[in-house]
């Protein structure tokens, strides 16, 4: 017999185990949410019923955990397969290769290098304030809920995180914030963030993105430059005269005609090869962020 | 001896997983407004009457693959009492799916209705 809302989530999620983590996270809000509606709307109409028997009808009508469990596995093994599928194309390597250009995963690994610099400096400047002060306040009284305040907006920026790197990278992440207990102090809610290692986790992301976001822009400059100018080589000799290498005021170098296809071949092939790069950049830093941001 | 309960259990099954869909759509679709899970899932109540075909927490999964396949859209709004809630919408392509689909469900029902008649 189920004795609350907690000891039916425990059980469905020792029912999920083996399931994709985000699956598993929307699986428990899902349960979460609608229990609550059903026990709270059957206890307004039938108020003689006693708790057990609410919650044991209620979950009679939601499915127990293994059959809810079924549900969600059932519904994930007829979805998931379409990405495993894509991967299953027989092309030759060289197809493969510039078959990355058609890959939306390829781009959106680009567009997010891009945004990470962007991300990557906001969340390191907002992980340190928040540190800092939260630590430094904690002398005075209002130190505890500026803490609290700072933990709240870490777990939020790490659900938005998880939307990009779902978004960009195509690795699913969870779509909504877990749900913490209701009606608890706020000081026993900040004691349960903190005593959270997810909490601490996705701080420590705030401060790797920094790192990683700066990595990234550097690469993604570097060689978009690097690439554009190869190609370009051609133009610039041809139609605007200018020796492209220059040592000193008077050694310029310039690049033989014959050359011209290697040199803008050698612009093309460095910009695919970068795009296949930024795929798998991408996929990994999506297990990272799944390993950091999702509570299991 | 064949165990007809179990069978029976199975064809409910094998049928809800089409169904499932075809009824979360249309639900949606005669609604105006969003509806999130439990809303929907009571109203499925007051239609089935005292035969019920599905457990509720079989929806959940279903309205995450139709929002995955963009035939729903949700987002999620807090609530006065408890958790936060999802609101699922119908999209344009949604409503060009589900006409689509309710013209094959009543060309199925009509002739699983003859197979069974005999007629």
């Amino acid at each position: 017999m189920i004795k609350s809302i907690e000891e039916y989530l425990d059980l469905l999620k020792t029912e999920l185990q083996g399931s994709d983590a985000a699956t598993v996270q929307d699986a428990l809000a899902d349960a979460e949410g609608h229990l609550r509606d059903a026990l709270a709307n059957l206890r307004e109409k039938q108020p003689l019923v006693s708790e057990e028997e609410a919650l044991n009808y209620v979950i009679e009508q939601y499915g127990s955990p293994a059959e809810t469990a079924a549900a969600y596995a059932e519904v994930e093994r007829r979805t998931v397969p379409q990405l495993a599928r894509e991967n299953q194309n027989t092309e030759s390597a060289v197809a493969r290769f510039f078959g990355v250009y058609t890959d939306a995963r390829a781009w959106g690994s680009v567009l997010y290098m891009l945004i990470a610099f962007v991300t990557g400096t906001f969340y390191f400047s907002w992980a340190v304030t928040g540190l800092a002060t939260s630590i430094s306040f904690a002398l005075f009284i209002f130190g505890l809920p500026f803490a609290l305040l700072f933990f709240l907006s870490v777990r939020g920026l790490a659900l938005l995180e998880g939307r990009l790197v779902e978004g960009l990278l195509g690795v699913r992440m969870p779509r909504r914030p877990l749900f913490t207990q209701q009606n608890l102090k706020w000081l026993d809610r900040l004691k349960e963030l903190a005593m959270d290692r997810h909490t601490w986790f996705s701080i420590l992301y705030m401060f790797i993105q920094f790192v990683l976001g700066t990595v990234y822009f550097v690469l993604f400059t570097t060689i978009l430059s690097l690439s554009l100018s190869f190609i370009a080589i051609p133009f610039i000799q041809e139609f605007l005269l200018i020796a492209p290498i220059q040592w000193t005021d008077e050694i310029r170098y310039s690049f033989p005609t014959w050359s011209y296809p290697l040199v803008v071949l050698g612009g093309v092939m460095l910009w695919t090869t970068f795009m296949n790069l930024a795929r798998g950049i991408g996929q990994l830093h999506g297990r990272m962020a799944k390993a950091m941001l999702v509570t299991d | 001896m064949v165990d007809t309960s179990t069978l029976t259990k199975k064809f409910q099954k094998e049928m809800n997983a089409g169904i499932a869909s075809l009824v979360l759509l249309s639900v949606l679709d005669n609604n105006r407004k969003p509806m999130y899970g439990y809303q929907i899932a009571k109203l499925l109540e007051e239609y089935s009457g005292d035969a019920s075909f599905m457990k509720q927490g079989a929806l959940y999964p279903v309205l995450h693959s139709l929002e995955n396949s963009g035939l729903l859209e949700s987002k999620v709004e807090p609530s006065v009492s408890g958790p936060p809630r999802r609101y699922y919408a119908i999209t344009s392509e949604g409503r060009e799916t589900v006409s689509i689909w309710q013209g094959v469900w009543k060309q199925m029902k009509s002739f699983v209705d003859k197979a069974i008649k005999g007629a």
